[in-house]
C-alpha cells in the first residue's frame, strides 16, 4: 500500500508540473500585451515599460517559471510600493491585473465552488442509486424502461441546455424560485440553498443518469450470480435481496465513480458557473484565460488538476477497498 | 479515468471475441427498435446537413439575409408575430435584432456542428488507437512515456486550454477546423486507455502468441491481428465520444470560444439565444431542442452498436441492458 | 476611454464574463427628452427622500480597484464618489445640467494664470478625513503623486500629459522628492504647473486622483483594501477584492462642505460578482432588501425590453440616460485600398444604420450617429451628415463612388472586430455590416480577435488593419478628450498604445486643438470642439454608427433618481431609499 502511495505522488508530482509547464509554454506565446492590459489601455510606453520590470515580465520565461517554482516551495516576496508582502508557501504568485495573491483568491471561490459540488454531489448520488435500484429491482416492466429511457436522455444533455430551461420554466414561466445566485452559507443559509437549488438540479440530473445505469448494471450482474440463486430458493425476499446483496455489489465501482466525478467537478464546473452566474473558480479561471493572467491560471489548473490527481488515487483506493478481488499494483 | 475501475471494464469487454461479421452486426442492430429509429433520426440529420443549400433554396431563404421589417427595433429587436415570427416564408421563424432566417441558420449549423464532431472523433480515434498500441506493443519506456503523456492528457483541463489555443492561434484558420482539432487533440486519454488495457489482455491470448511465435514482427502482429479484436471496443467507445463532442463544440461555443458569427453552429445559436429566453422563446428552443434530439438519438445508436458488437449483449436486444454499460464513462469533462 | 458603466448581457459565457452585458430596458417605457440630454425614466417611489435605511448595490463586476490612484473614472464614478472626494466633481443634477463641473474639496473651479498654465486651488475650511484628521493640499499632492507609480498605474493620461515632469515621474516610492510641478505653499492651496495650456483642468480635477492620501496611511498596492475616506462614507468593510463591499456614515464628513452629495442611506452594501440576468431579475421582482437596491453597473439588455415595455409598473421603475459615447467603423489610410478617401465615403454611403441599431439593441438603446462628437450640448456638438446614407444606406450613391475610384466590379474588405460580447464592437455588428455593404457591391470579410488581442491591435501603428470597429466615450463631457487623442498628430504613438488611428496629422487641426485648449470658458471652447468635428467628418477617417442609451432597473423603494448626461447612469450619492 505504501509503495502504491508513494508511486501515485510521484506520479501525480509528474502530471502536474508537465501542467504547469503546458500552461506556461501556451499562455507566453497567446496574443495579448499583459503589462499593457496590467497598466492600462491609455499608458505610454514608458508607463508599459515600468509595469513590465516591475512584474518580472521581462525576465526570460525560464526564469519567470523557476521563480513560480520557488514560490511554492519556499514563497516569495512581493513589494507593494511602500513595502513588502510576504506571500508564504505554497506560494502560486500575485494575479498580474488585481494584485491578489492567487492562493487566497482561489481561496476565496473554493467555497462557491465547494457549495455548488457538495449540493449537487448529495442529490446525484441519492437520485442516481435509487433510480438504478429501482429500476434493477423492477427489470422487465415498463417502470424500468421509462427510467432507462430518462437516464438516457439525462446523460444526452449537456448541461447547459438542462439549466436553461429549468430557468424558462422555474424562474420565468411558473416564477417559482428566483434568478440562481450564490450567497454565501455563513450569510444566509436558506437564501444559499435557494439560490444554489437549479444548479444543483442541473447537475444531478446530468450525473445521475451515468450512476443510475451503472448501479443498475452493477446489481443486474450480482442478481445472475448463482449465490443470490440460492437465496431465493431458501425464501428471502426479493426486497431484501436487492437491498442487502445486490446494492452491496454494486457499491464499489459506484464509491469509486464519485470519488473521480467529485474531484474532476472542482475544476470543471465551468459551464455551470458560467451558465448560472456562480463566481467560482470555473468562472474565475476563465476570466483570468481572457485577460492572459497567467499566474491565475496556472495556480488554478494547478489546483483543479490536484483535485484530479487526488480524485483518481482515492477512486483506485476505495476501489480496492470496496473490491478485494482488485489489487493495487 | 482511474486505471482500476478501466482495468476493471477492459475485464469485462469482449477481450477474446474477434469482431463477428459485419453481416450480424447488422442483423443485432437492427433487431433493435430504438436503436434502428434512432440511426434513422441521425441519418436524416446528417442528410440535411449534407442538403443545406438545397434546402434552404427549397424554403426560399439564407442564412445570412437580413430582414429589419421583421423585428421590432423599439422592443429591442423582438421579432413580429407570434411563436418568433412562424410564417410560411419562415418555417421556423426569426433571429430577434436581425431577422435571419431560422430554419436556414438551423440546417447550416448542422452541417457545423456534426462536422466538427466528425472530424474530432476520427481524430480522437486515430490518436487513442496509435498511443494505445504503442505503448502495450512497445519497450516498457515507451509504455511509461507514452502513459505518463496520457495521464497529462486526462489532468488537461478542456476548457482551459482551448480557451488558450483559441485564442492564440491566428483567426484566419478556419475555425471549424481549428476547434475539431483542438477537441480531438485534447480528449483522446480515454481512447487510448481502452486500447492499451484491450492490447495487453489480447496480448497473452493464444492466436496472438501463436503469432508471435510464427516469428512476425510487432506491427504486423499489431495490425493482422490485434485491430480487429480491437474493432468492437474502440467502435463502442467512438459512438459514445461523438455525441459527447458535439456537446463539447456547443459547450464551447456556448462560452464564446467556439464558432464565431455569421458561421451558425447549434452550440453558437444557443449562445445567442440565451438572454430571449423571456421575450422570444422559440428562438431558444430550437438550437436546444436539436442538440437534444441529436445527441440522444447518437447515444442511442452508440448503445445499439454496442449491443450489435457484444455477442454476449445479443441475447438481450433492448437499449440500455447489460453489464457493459460501464464502458459508458466516456471523459465527460464538459459538465 | 473611460468605460464606467458596464454593459451587461448575460454573460453567459465566462467567456463574456468579461464582457458584462449591455443592454437596455425597454423601449417604449422611459420617456426620451428632445433635447438629446439624458432623461430620468423614473422617479421611483414618491414622497420626500428621507435619510436613513441601507441602500443595495446589485453589479456584475466587482470594485477591483479600489484605489484612488487607479481608478479610471469619468467624473469620479459612482460608487468611489461615495467615499473618496476630489478637487473638483460633477454636478449632481438630471440631464445636460449634469454635465457640468462644479467645485468639491475646493471653494472653487480653480483659478488660472492668464494662459491657463498655472492653475490654484483653495481648499474649503473644516475638511476632515474619516479619522477626524484635517485634510490637507499636501495629501492631494501624494496622492496624484502616488498615480505615477507603476505599482498603481491604471488612470487616465492626462496628468502624465499636462504636468511638467509628468512623462518622465515615477512615483513617490521611487522618487521620494516628490514632482515640482505640484506646489503646496500652504495646508490650504495647491498650485499646478502644466506645459501647455489646458482650459479643460477643472474638468480633470474630477477624477479620483485628486483625491487626498495621507502618506502616512499609505499601504501601496494594499491601500485599495481599506483607503481613507474623504467623503460621506467610510469602508467598514471589503471581502474578495471588492466583491462585496459594505459602506457606513464618515461621522466626519460635514454636509455643509459638500453640496453634492446627498448622502440619504445610512449604509451602502455593494454586492457583485452577479450575473446580468440575477441583477435585471432581482431588481423587477423588487422583494426584501432588493425593493431599495440599484445597480451602478448593469443595463437592461435587448432581449428584456419587450418584457419591461408590456409592465407599466416595471417601466416606472427604469432610469433612462445618455453618456457621452460613440460606436463607430474607423479606417486606416495607410492601408489599401483605404488610403482612396473615395473608397472610404463609398463605405460611409452604403452603412445601413438601421440595422446596426437593431444590432446593438434597437432604437431604445441606440441612436444614429453622424456625428463623431456625442449628440449632446457640452460636447459643442454640431449636426453633420457628410455622406447621408438614410436610414438603411445608399447603395446606388456607394457604387458610383467606388466606381470612380476603379472599383467598377466591387472589393473585397476585411473588417476587424472583437469577439467580446459588448453589442459595440463584437460580431453582431460587424454582421449587420457586412449584409449592408453587400448591397454596394463590397464583400466583407469578416476578422473577429480575442478582447486582448483586438484592443492590441486597433492600438498598435504596425499591426493596425484598414477597416475596423471602434468605440470611445467621454473622459469628461466635453469635446478635447474626445477629439485630441483620436486626431491630434501629435498623439500619435509609435511603439506603444496609439489612439490617432486615423494617422491624422493635420497643422490645421493640430492648431485649432491648441487654441481651444487655451479657451477657460468651456462654452465657447465647446462651440468650437464642435466646428472641429465637423471639420474633421469630412475626412471620412470614421464612419459614425451610433450612440448608446442606458436603461437601468431600480427597486421600488428607491427615491430621488437623478441621472446626470455626465454619466448617464443613476447617481447613488442623490439616492433615498426611506
Amino acid at each position: 500500500m505504501t509503495g502504491f502511495l508513494l508511486r501515485r505522488l510521484g506520479g501525480a508530482v509528474f502530471v502536474l508540473l508537465s501542467l504547469t509547464v503546458v500552461l506556461y509554454a501556451v499562455f507566453y506565446v497567446a496574443p495579448g500585451d499583459v503589462a499593457q492590459i496590467a497598466c492600462g489601455p491609455r499608458c505610454s510606453p514608458a508607463q508599459v515599460a515600468q509595469v513590465t520590470a516591475q512584474l518580472r515580465l521581462d525576465d526570460p520565461v525560464y526564469t519567470q517559471y523557476l521563480h513560480f517554482l520557488q514560490g511554492i516551495v519556499a514563497g516569495r516576496d512581493f513589494s507593494t510600493g511602500t513595502g513588502v508582502e510576504h506571500c508564504s508557501a505554497p506560494c502560486l504568485g500575485v494575479s498580474y491585473q488585481s494584485d491578489q495573491q492567487v492562493m487566497r483568491l482561489i481561496l476565496t471561490k473554493l467555497p462557491v465552488t465547494g457549495s455548488l459540488v457538495i449540493g449537487a454531489f448529495a442529490l446525484w448520488i441519492l437520485l442516481g442509486v435509487g433510480t438504478g435500484v429501482l429500476s434493477a429491482w423492477r427489470r422487465g416492466r415498463i417502470t424500468e424502461r421509462l427510467l432507462t429511457w430518462l437516464t438516457l436522455a439525462g446523460t444526452a444533455t449537456p448541461v447547459f441546455v438542462i439549466g436553461l430551461l429549468l430557468i424558462i420554466i422555474f424562474c420565468s414561466t411558473l416564477q417559482w424560485l428566483p434568478s440562481p445566485t450564490y450567497v454565501p452559507f455563513t450569510e444566509n443559509p436558506e437564501q444559499w440553498a435557494w439560490g444554489l437549488l437549479l444548479p444543483w438540479v442541473s447537475l444531478a440530473l446530468i450525473e445521475s443518469a451515468k450512476y443510475a445505469r451503472l448501479t443498475r448494471s452493477s446489481m443486474l450482474e450480482t442478481l445472475a450470480e448463482d449465490h443470490v440463486r440460492t437465496f431465493r430458493a431458501y425464501g428471502v425476499s426479493e426486497r431484501g435481496i436487492i437491498g442487502r446483496h445486490a446494492l452491496r455489489g454494486a457499491l464499489a465501482p459506484v464509491i469509486a465513480l464519485s470519488a473521480l466525478d467529485f474531484g474532476t467537478m472542482f475544476g470543471g464546473a465551468v459551464l455551470t458557473e458560467s451558465l448560472f452566474g456562480i463566481p467560482g473558480i470555473g468562472r474565475e479561471l476563465v476570466h483570468a484565460v481572457k485577460v492572459v493572467d497567467l499566474p491565475v491560471v496556472v495556480g488554478m489548473v494547478l489546483v483543479t488538476g490536484f483535485f484530479v490527481v487526488l480524485a483518481n488515487a482515492v477512486a483506485d483506493m476505495l476501489y480496492a477497498l470496496a473490491d478485494r478481488r482488485v489489487v493495487l499494483s | 479515468m482511474s486505471e482500476a475501475l478501466l482495468v476493471q471494464e477492459a475485464g469485462a469487454a469482449p477481450a477474446a471475441a474477434p469482431a463477428s461479421g459485419a453481416r450480424q452486426f447488422w442483423r443485432r442492430l437492427r433487431a433493435q427498435r430504438a436503436a434502428t429509429v434512432a440511426a434513422a433520426v441521425v441519418l436524416l440529420l446528417f442528410l440535411a446537413a449534407l442538403a443545406a443549400p438545397l434546402l434552404a433554396a427549397l424554403a426560399g431563404q439564407d442564412p445570412d439575409t437580413y430582414h429589419p421589417g421583421l423585428v421590432d427595433s423599439a422592443a429591442g429587436g423582438v421579432p413580429v408575430g407570434s411563436f418568433g415570427g412562424i410564417s410560411a416564408d419562415h418555417w421556423f421563424g426569426v433571429e430577434p435584432q436581425t431577422g435571419r432566417d431560422l430554419f436556414a441558420r438551423v440546417v447550416y449549423g448542422a452541417r457545423v456542428s456534426l462536422g466538427v464532431a466528425v472530424v474530432a472523433t476520427v481524430l480522437q480515434v486515430t490518436i487513442g488507437v496509435t498511443v494505445g498500441l504503442a505503448a502495450a506493443l512497445g519497450s516498457r519506456l515507451l509504455d511509461q512515456v507514452l502513459s505518463r503523456i496520457t495521464d497529462i492528457n486526462v489532468a488537461l483541463p478542456l476548457m482551459v486550454i482551448a480557451l488558450g489555443l483559441l485564442a492564440i492561434v491566428p483567426s484566419s484558420f478556419p475555425r471549424p477546423v481549428l476547434i475539431a482539432l483542438v477537441i480531438g487533440g485534447i480528449n483522446w486519454a480515454g481512447t487510448s486507455k481502452i486500447v492499451r488495457a484491450q492490447a495487453l489482455a489480447l496480448k497473452s491470448l493464444d492466436f496472438v502468441s501463436a503469432a508471435r511465435l510464427s516469428g512476425r514482427g510487432r506491427w504486423s502482429i499489431a495490425r493482422r491481428e490485434l485491430l480487429p479484436s480491437l474493432a468492437a471496443p474502440v467502435i463502442t467507445y467512438a459512438a459514445l465520444l461523438f455525441p459527447v463532442n458535439i456537446t463539447v463544440e456547443a459547450a464551447l461555443s456556448f462560452l464564446g470560444v467556439g464558432i464565431k458569427p455569421p458561421t451558425p453552429s447549434w452550440g453558437q445559436m444557443l449562445t445567442e439565444a440565451d438572454t430571449w429566453y423571456q421575450s422570444a422563446p422559440t428562438y431558444l428552443l430550437l438550437p436546444a431542442g436539436l442538440l437534444f434530439v441529436t445527441v440522444l438519438a447518437l447515444t442511442v445508436l452508440g448503445e445499439g452498436v454496442r449491443t450489435a458488437l457484444d455477442p454476449r449483449a445479443a441475447s438481450r436486444l433492448r437499449i440500455g441492458t447489460g453489464r457493459e454499460e460501464r464502458q459508458e464513462r466516456t471523459k465527460e469533462r464538459a459538465s | 476611454m473611460s468605460q464606467p458603466s458596464v454593459i451587461p448581457r448575460r454573460v453567459a459565457t465566462t467567456a463574456a464574463v468579461i464582457l458584462v452585458l449591455v443592454a437596455g430596458l425597454a423601449g417604449c417605457a422611459g420617456p426620451r427628452s428632445d433635447d438629446g440630454g439624458g432623461s430620468g425614466g423614473g422617479s421611483g417611489a414618491s414622497g420626500k427622500p428621507r435619510k436613513g435605511g441601507t441602500l443595495t448595490v446589485l453589479n456584475s463586476n466587482p470594485q477591483e480597484d479600489f484605489d484612488p490612484a487607479r481608478l479610471y473614472t469619468s467624473g469620479g464614478g459612482n460608487v468611489p464618489s461615495l467615499v473618496f472626494r476630489t478637487l473638483t466633481t460633477r454636478n449632481r443634477e438630471d440631464g445636460a445640467a449634469g454635465a457640468q463641473v462644479v467645485p468639491d474639496l475646493a471653494t472653487s473651479l480653480g483659478t488660472p494664470s492668464k494662459n491657463a498654465t498655472v492653475w490654484t486651488y483653495t481648499l474649503k475650511d473644516g475638511l476632515k478625513y474619516e479619522d477626524g484628521t484635517a485634510i490637507t493640499s499636501a495629501d492631494i499632492k501624494y496622492g496624484i503623486e502616488r498615480s505615477f507609480a507603476a505599482e498603481l498605474s491604471g488612470g487616465a493620461p492626462y496628468l502624465r500629459d499636462w504636468l511638467i515632469g509628468g512623462a518622465d515621474y515615477q512615483g513617490p516610492y521611487k522618487d521620494k522628492k516628490g514632482l515640482d510641478s505640484i506646489e503646496v505653499p500652504d495646508d490650504r492651496t495647491i498650485v499646478f504647473h502644466l506645459n501647455k495650456p489646458e482650459g479643460e483642468f477643472p474638468f480633470l480635477a474630477t477624477q479620483t486622483q485628486t483625491t487626498p492620501v495621507p502618506r502616512a496611511k499609505d499601504t501601496g498596492t494594499t491601500y485599495e483594501e481599506h483607503p481613507v475616506s474623504s467623503g460621506p462614507y467610510k469602508v467598514v468593510s471589503n471581502e474578495n477584492d471588492g466583491e462585496r463591499l459594505v459602506l457606513e456614515r464618515n461621522p466626519h464628513w460635514s454636509a455643509k462642505t459638500d453640496e453634492e452629495r446627498k448622502a440619504y442611506p445610512d449604509r451602502i452594501d455593494v454586492r457583485s460578482g452577479l450575473d446580468s440576468a440575477v441583477i435585471n431579475q432581482r431588481l423587477s421582482a423588487s422583494q426584501g432588501a432588493d425593493a431599495a437596491a440599484v445597480t451602478t453597473d448593469t443595463n437592461l439588455g435587448p432581449a428584456e425590453l419587450a418584457k419591461v415595455s408590456s409592465d407599466k409598473k416595471l417601466a416606472a421603475r427604469v432610469g433612462t440616460g445618455h453618456f457621452g459615447y460613440t460606436n463607430y467603423i474607423a479606417f486606416n489610410p495607410k492601408v489599401k485600398p483605404f488610403d482612396n478617401p473615395k473608397v472610404r465615403q463609398a463605405i460611409s454611403y452604403a452603412v445601413d444604420r438601421s440595422s446596426v441599431i437593431n444590432a446593438a439593441g434597437g432604437s431604445s438603446l441606440a441612436e444614429p450617429a453622424t456625428t463623431y462628437l456625442p449628440n449632446q450640448k457640452s460636447f459643442g456638438h454640431t449636426p453633420y451628415d457628410h455622406f447621408p446614407a438614410g436610414e438603411t444606406g445608399n447603395a446606388a450613391k456607394a457604387k458610383e463612388l467606388l466606381k470612380e475610384a476603379g472599383y467598377a466590379k466591387g472589393l473585397t474588405v476585411t473588417l476587424t472586430h472583437s469577439n467580446d460580447k459588448d453589442f459595440e464592437t463584437s460580431p453582431e455588428i460587424a454582421t449587420a455590416l457586412q449584409a449592408a455593404l453587400k448591397k454596394a457591391g463590397i464583400t466583407v470579410e469578416l476578422k473577429g480577435l480575442e478582447g486582448n488581442d483586438y484592443s492590441d491591435t486597433i492600438h498598435s501603428a504596425a499591426k493596425e488593419p484598414g477597416f475596423f470597429l471602434a468605440h470611445w466615450g467621454a473622459d469628461w463631457p466635453s469635446g478635447g478628450p474626445f477629439l485630441a487623442p483620436i486626431f491630434d498628430g501629435r498623439q500619435i504613438v509609435k511603439d506603444g498604445a496609439n489612439f490617432n488611428t486615423g494617422f491624422l496629422d493635420d497643422p490645421s487641426v493640430n492648431k485649432e486643438i491648441d487654441e481651444i485648449n487655451k479657451l477657460t470658458d468651456l462654452e465657447a471652447a465647446a462651440q468650437r470642439w464642435g466646428a472641429l468635428d465637423k471639420k474633421i467628418g469630412e475626412k471620412a477617417l470614421t464612419v459614425p454608427l451610433f450612440h448608446p442609451v442606458y436603461k437601468r432597473l431600480f427597486g421600488q423603494d428607491v427615491k430621488n433618481v437623478v441621472i446626470s448626461d455626465w454619466t448617464g447612469v443613476l447617481d447613488i450619492s442623490q439616492v433615498a431609499v426611506k
